[in-house]
């Protein structure tokens, strides 16, 4: 569900290869989030380019992950998020705590500045 | 089991002609099947597709039937897919081992291909009705307790006209709850949240959020604390120190009415911005506040807002299911559609009741999550 494409040293860029994100998926997608993070110890570049619809659970999910990222002084990094999903994550605040680009490159350059 | 009720099943084996002989027969008893040619690709599929069961082969190159179930085992979605192994051997120690790993069933493979259809058939049944009366003795359980996360019945509070409409994911009760709490003759609260995840957990879980909502509001007002802001907070902090709690979070929409003065101060936690229909204007605007998903993080940056309703304006809160909706057979989720359809029924001067009936009339037969929405009316 999640394939790790691109790896450096502080961060590795994976993306989320499932369409539609609900109740039926979201277990799976934390558990994996959740490995990736405990395998790689690294900020998790997010691209969610393909996903054209999130429900609560899979938001609780990634928020979820996000909390045991910031645990470990990790960060999960969403980018290429579709406008609706964008809109949807501004709406509750999620904006708040998730660092979002448009572009994997924009984060890397966020971070490899930091 | 799928929302249209077509049966799904997974059919994995290396022999080519057998496996065209086994979708040949499902497909003509109404089943949708996917068909692999190795565990592998099982397993690939599995990681988008949930069927409602899976026939695999014990033999086959690669990972054997044993070594994809042993896999299966520990994914908790897909190690509860009933299992049934199909195979020429009859060895009853590879037979024990298979129903060791909570195989369901064994299948010899000279078993003709309509009666293996039907057990099939039989087996996913079999496991649905078992859900079915799980979920009738825990709504059994829940009646006897006397426990609801949605009331029966909407407050009557002076100046106000207060409804609701809600609708549970396939009539279950999920993480959508609800509670109208009236302190005394001048003060009441409205709650609306969702609590994200896993739908029956998720019901659990809402019993102890309006626990400590109902306990939150209770101090607060002891101590004269009329802060909505101030009362998530409390709620947000006691569920971030809650250790069966910490992985739980939920979104929540507090609204209190002051009838003295006539007024509705309104905070939110990561929840979806109120709608108010102004009716002076035939406006109808969004109105949001900051503050995170409870159980988040330990401050939750909540605000609060004080509106003064003027005769005939209304507001709306509502969860995010009211918001999905399917487009060419895509989900989609999407406020300014729902703001905008709600304008329109407005404009029309349709009446909440109405305006409930509209949204059940136009509810997705393919609905993926609980609904609410709960209409406050200035008299």
């Amino acid at each position: 569900m999640i394939n790790v494409i691109k790896e450096g040293p502080k961060y590795i860029v994976s993306e989320v290869s499932i369409t539609e994100a609900n109740l039926s998926n979201s277990d799976q997608f934390k558990a994996e989030l959740i490995s990736l993070l405990d395998q790689h110890h690294k900020i998790i570049i997010l691209d969610l380019q393909e996903l054209k619809y999130v429900d609560s659970a899979f938001l609780g999910a990634l928020v979820s992950s996000l909390k045991y990222a910031i645990s470990l002084q990790l960060d999960i990094v969403l980018v290429g998020l579709r406008t609706d999903i964008k809109d949807l994550i501004k709406l509750i605040r999620l904006d708040k705590v998730f660092k979002i680009y448009n572009y994997a490159d924009d984060a890397l350059f966020a971070i490899n500045k930091d | 089991m799928s929302a249209t009720n077509v049966k799904r099943i997974l059919l994995v084996d290396d022999n080519p002609l057998f496996l065209k002989i086994l979708v040949h027969a499902f497909t003509k008893s109404g089943f949708e099947c996917a068909s692999c040619f190795s565990a592998a690709e099982g397993i690939e599929y599995l990681n988008l597709n949930t069927p409602d069961a899976i026939l695999s082969d014990y033999e086959m190159p690669g990972m054997n039937g044993i070594e994809f179930r042993k896999h299966l085992i520990k994914d908790p979605i897909l190690k509860d897919i009933p299992f049934v192994f199909l195979s020429y051997i009859t060895n009853s120690d590879l037979m024990s081992e298979g129903l060791d790993l909570q195989a369901v069933d064994y299948v010899i493979k000279e078993t003709p291909v309509n009666v293996i259809v039907s057990k099939i058939t039989n087996l996913i049944d079999t496991f649905q009705k078992q859900r079915e009366l799980s979920v009738q003795e825990i709504k059994r359980a829940a009646i006897a307790l006397n426990i609801r996360t949605v009331p029966k019945v909407a407050p009557v509070v002076n100046g106000f006209d207060i409804d609701f409409w809600h609708q549970a994911y396939q009539d279950v009760p999920g993480g959508d709850f609800i509670d109208f709490i009236e302190v005394d003759d001048r003060y009441s609260f409205i709650v609306l949240g969702d609590v994200m995840g896993k739908k029956w957990v998720a019901w659990f879980f809402t019993f102890s959020f309006l626990s400590y909502i109902r306990a939150a509001i209770r101090f607060g007002i002891l101590n004269r604390d009329f802060s909505t802001a101030g009362i998530l907070q409390k709620v947000n902090s006691v569920i971030c120190y809650d250790n069966a709690l910490k992985d739980i979070l939920s979104t929540m929409s507090l609204l209190m009415i002051d009838n003295q003065e006539q007024t509705v101060t309104y905070s939110g936690a990561g929840d979806l911005p109120m709608l108010h229909y102004k009716a002076k204007s035939g406006e109808l605007e969004q109105v949001g506040t900051d503050g995170l998903l409870l159980g988040l993080f330990q401050d939750g940056g909540y605000t609060e807002l004080t509106i003064e309703l003027q005769p005939d304006d209304e507001l709306f809160i509502f969860t995010d299911g009211l918001i999905d909706y399917e487009d060419k057979g895509e989900k989609k989720s999407d406020y300014n559609l729902f703001k905008a359809k709600l304008d329109s029924m407005l404009k029309d001067k349709l009446s909440f009741q109405q305006i409930k009936q509209n949204l059940i009339q136009n509810l997705s037969p393919d609905l993926v999550d609980d609904c609410s929405i709960i209409n406050i009316h200035k008299q």
